[in-house]
């Protein structure tokens, strides 16, 4: 049944694929969505099914398939695992991948492409799916790249725009940088393992066989490639422009699941980051920085979408802190609930933009507070959970990190950290602010929302509410449940109560503090921002990362390539075989002028293999 | 007077004969250089008759020397042919035997 | 001694005509040299007292051949600008003759390794060529004769005048 899990979403995808292109144009709505809906709430339902089993107490369901790859110590079998830290990912991407694709079902209903969307979009499922699931390290990169496969078909879906297809170029290009690392990590790790076994419960217990100075050299190549995948600093500029794909793209690939790959990448290698704890605080400083920069940026961002991604990018870093502190059950808990309210925000902005005819920058919209209540309603909870204010999910999982940042005395994170936290919640109750409560600057004529978009919004808003508890320290009454069901090699802390109910209430304050400044700035009146000092230049230009990225790397490699494929290949290959050619041609001619018809010259021939010949003889025989 | 010196004759002769026969153009010195290889051959033979008490060498040798005069006849009548055709006695210009022209 | 000083003034006969004959540009000159040549072989050949050899060599080879091929040759009658225009004569021979030295002396040596001496003085007269030619030998004899018809003929046919053709052609147009 585990395999069924990672098959259907494969399967469903193939055959949605085939009915497509079997007749582009005829629109099979039903069809689809009963597929393309069905299949991830049967893996939900399956999931849940494991989960219970596994709930109640049974060991690790592991299922293999068969063997792949069998060359003396590289044994590579298609197999699927499902301990817990999978199950509780499984748990929450099936589910809210669900929710999705009914909002998708919804957003892309008048689409002409409606079969190939939900065949990506399945086929994504089933890609993250095997990621998660995978028994080995081969199988979890696989389920890798399928997800920058289906990052990069999803973000370039409206092909019209070649814009939109150099967005979806620089989201795989650059994962594809991140995955370079990612494969000489793998690698290292296999050849310092020497051969034995490359699952990873078996590199688990081979872990010693290798010292410290490789094992921080995998730790750090691996999280290359979480860099790539999760949109840290410096491989991060492909997140804001992904947002170019259709916006349940967004909402469950850069939000919800894919970016957190990274994520539970470091969380499944646990066994690894916790004996090179300096890389993890290189991870950890990573994703402090990624999230302080993130924050100021979106401070700053006018479109709905670019906000919402670069809040994203924020969170994630406050996931690597904890990953990176060695809070690896704290880092997962932030992906859980980060996922509800993500998605929420994503799904009520998508909600937004076509109840506004694709209208993008917030600052042209305004006052639907009582047009689109229940998306307002749902918003406002999100937000409030993504700004860490009691009792909502935000505030547990993110309180948790903070802690551990202050715990294992590393302030400056900490400090990071919680200006960070006072930055997501200016910047997110802008965006609510001005979209919703400001003064619109014309009438709108809204266009209906359907029931298919706004249903998922409440229930993510249920969640976005409550999931929190699942994880709550012992401080606040809750016992760490999801701590102690990960069982994942944590850092042991020793904080007082009384310290966490400070940095607890703390926290509350920042963000009440953001809410308060926004308020202030946008409630009444929204003004998009007037660019006149430098360092509201620079960040409203995203501190030009972009463009030097495009000058320092993109040119020089454009450059070498062109004078490789203008210069290089015509002069030196071609020019090398050309030579050949033409040497043949000319011995060819020489040997032709042999044959000219004249008796003579034959008779001449003969003449001199008959005189060789002679020599020979006379040599040989010695009959001089 | 020792065969080898009518061996060494042969020999010579022979081999002026096949020299005369690749270095010469002219169509009738090549034929000529034609008739003195068989007649070195001939006296060959007639050597060897003589060094074997055998008759059968100076027979062969006779019958050779009618196969010369047939192969005279034909060689002579193919140069008239040639001269009346080509108006030439080069045998270099009669080479439309060789390979097709290669424009390369 | 007698017979040595016989056999070298014909062989310097003999190699002085056969040089003569390849290297001479005018063809008849070359047609002398191998005249004075074919005289020397027969003188050779009664050397090694094979008389009824010399007298067919003698009546043949200079009698028919020589004088066929001098009368070809006058009958062509190329003019010095016709005759074949060879700058590389004398190249082509010396190297040529470097090429072909070994195999002569391959010949020589190996022939001569094989006999030393003559083995008798007897001569081989008519009787017994003829004898031979006529039991052992009838076949060989029956085909050249029919060989030498089929030259005849050939020679004929293939110097015959092309005129020949049109004429018929005419005399079928007219009637």
């Amino acid at each position: 049944m585990l395999s069924l899990i990672v098959i259907l979403p494969f399967l469903s995808a193939f055959l949605m694929a085939l009915v497509y292109l079997e007749n582009a144009q005829k629109k099979r709505y039903f069809f689809y969505t009963l597929v393309g809906v069905g299949t991830p709430l049967t893996v939900t339902v399956l999931s849940f099914i494991l989960g219970s089993q596994v709930l109640a107490g049974s060991d690790t369901i592991y299922q293999t398939l068969l063997q792949w790859i069998h060359v003396d110590n590289f044994n590579i079998e298609i197999a699927f695992m499902a301990d817990r830290l999978s199950i509780v990912m499984i748990s929450f991407i099936t589910f809210i991948g669900t929710l999705i694709h009914i909002y998708a079902a919804g957003y892309m209903k008048e689409d002409e492409g409606y079969g190939k969307f939900f065949a990506y979009f399945n086929l994504f499922m089933g890609s993250m799916l095997l990621l998660v699931l995978a028994d080995n390290p081969i199988m979890m990169f696989i389920g890798w790249e399928l997800v920058g496969l289906s990052s990069y078909l999803l973000i370039g879906y409206y092909h019209n725009e070649s814009s939109n297809i150099t967005a979806a170029n620089k989201a795989f290009i650059l994962n594809r940088v991140g995955d370079f690392g990612f494969i000489m990590g793998i690698s290292l790790l296999f050849v310092s393992l020497e051969g034995s076994g490359f699952t990873f419960d078996s590199i688990k217990e081979h872990i010693n066989m290798i010292d410290k100075e490789t094992l921080s050299l995998i730790g750090i190549l691996l999280f290359i490639g979480a860099m790539g995948k999760s949109a840290q600093i410096p491989l991060y500029v492909w997140l804001p422009d992904a947002m170019a794909g259709p916006t349940p793209v967004s909402a469950l690939i850069h939000a919800a699941t894919m970016v957190t790959a990274g994520v539970y990448m470091v969380a499944r290698y646990s066994f690894i980051y916790i004996e090179i704890p300096d890389i993890g605080l290189f991870i950890a400083t990573i994703g402090a920085v990624s999230a302080l920069f993130a924050a100021v940026i979106a401070s700053y961002q006018s479109d709905i979408k670019k906000i919402l991604a670069y809040s994203t990018m924020s969170q994630l870093g406050y996931m690597f802190m904890a990953v990176g502190l060695g809070a690896y059950s704290s880092g997962i808990f932030h992906v859980f609930t980060h996922a509800f309210f993500k998605a929420l925000l994503f799904m009520g902005a998508g909600a937004v933009i076509i109840a506004l005819h694709h209208e993008q920058n917030i600052f042209k919209m305004g006052g639907l507070k009582n047009s689109m209540k229940l998306v307002y309603i749902t918003m406002f909870i999100a937000t409030l959970a993504i700004s860490g204010i009691p009792p909502f999910a935000g505030f547990f999982s993110k309180d948790a990190i903070l802690v551990i940042a202050f715990a294992t005395e590393h302030y400056i994170l900490w400090g990071m950290g919680a200006l960070t936290a006072m930055l997501t919640a200016y910047y997110m109750f802008r965006l609510l602010f001005t979209v919703f409560l400001a003064q619109p600057k014309e009438a709108k004529n809204l266009q209906a929302v359907p029931a298919s978009m706004t249903t998922p919004l409440v229930i993510l808003a249920f969640g976005s509410a409550t999931v929190g508890f699942l994880g709550a320290n012992e401080a606040y009454g809750g016992s760490a449940w999801i701590n102690t069901f990960l069982s994942l090699p944590d850092t042991k802390l020793d904080i007082s109560h009384a310290k966490e109910y400070m940095l607890g209430g703390l926290n509350v304050l920042l963000g009440l503090l953001g809410m308060g400044f926004a308020y202030t700035l946008f409630a009444k009146e929204a003004e998009a921002t007037k660019v006149d000092t430098l360092f509201k230049k620079l960040v409203v230009h995203k501190f030009y990362i972009d463009e030097i990225y495009a000058f320092f790397i993109v040119k020089p490699l454009l450059l070498l390539s062109r004078f490789i494929a203008n210069v290089i290949d015509p002069r030196i290959f071609d020019g090398f075989i050309n030579f050949n050619v033409w040497g043949y041609r000319r011995s060819a001619l020489l040997f032709a002028k042999l044959q000219n018809g004249k008796v003579r010259y034959y008779a001449l021939y003969i003449l001199i293999g008959v005189s060789g010949m002679s020599y020979y003889l006379i040599l040989k025989l010695g009959v001089i | 007077m020792t065969p080898e010196l009518f061996f060494l004759l042969a020999s010579i002769l022979f081999s002026i004969g096949l020299v005369g026969l690749v270095s010469r153009r002219n169509l009738f010195v090549l034929y000529m250089s034609i008739e003195l290889m068989l007649s070195a051959v001939n006296l060959l033979l007639a050597t060897f008759s003589k060094v074997l008490n055998d008759a059968d060498g100076s027979v062969i040798a006779l019958l050779m020397i009618a196969v010369i005069a047939a192969e005279a006849a034909l060689f002579l009548a193919m140069i008239v042919h040639i001269y009346r055709s080509g108006r030439t006695i080069d045998s270099d210009k009669l080479n439309k035997l060789r390979e097709g022209a290669q424009n390369a | 001694m007698l017979e040595i000083s016989i056999f070298t003034i014909l062989a310097l006969f003999m190699l002085g005509g056969s040089i003569a004959m390849i290297t001479n540009r005018q063809t008849l000159f070359s047609a002398f040299g191998f005249l004075i040549t074919m005289i020397g072989l027969g003188g050779m050949f009664a050397l090694l007292d094979s008389r009824f050899l010399a007298l067919a060599q003698i009546m043949v080879s200079v009698g028919a051949v020589v004088i066929l091929s001098m009368l070809t040759i006058l009958t062509v009658n190329a003019k010095n600008e016709n005759l074949p225009y060879e700058p590389n004569k004398y190249k082509w021979m010396f190297f040529t003759a470097l090429l072909v030295s070994p195999f002569t002396f391959l010949m020589y040596k190996s022939t001569s390794a094989l006999y030393q001496s003559f083995s008798t003085m007897e001569t081989i007269s008519s009787k017994v060529l003829g004898k031979l030619l006529f039991s052992d030998w009838v076949l060989p004899f029956e085909i050249v004769s029919i060989l030498l018809l089929t030259a005849m003929v050939g020679a004929v046919v293939i110097a015959r005048k092309e005129r020949r053709k049109k004429e018929r052609r005419k005399s079928e147009e007219r009637s």
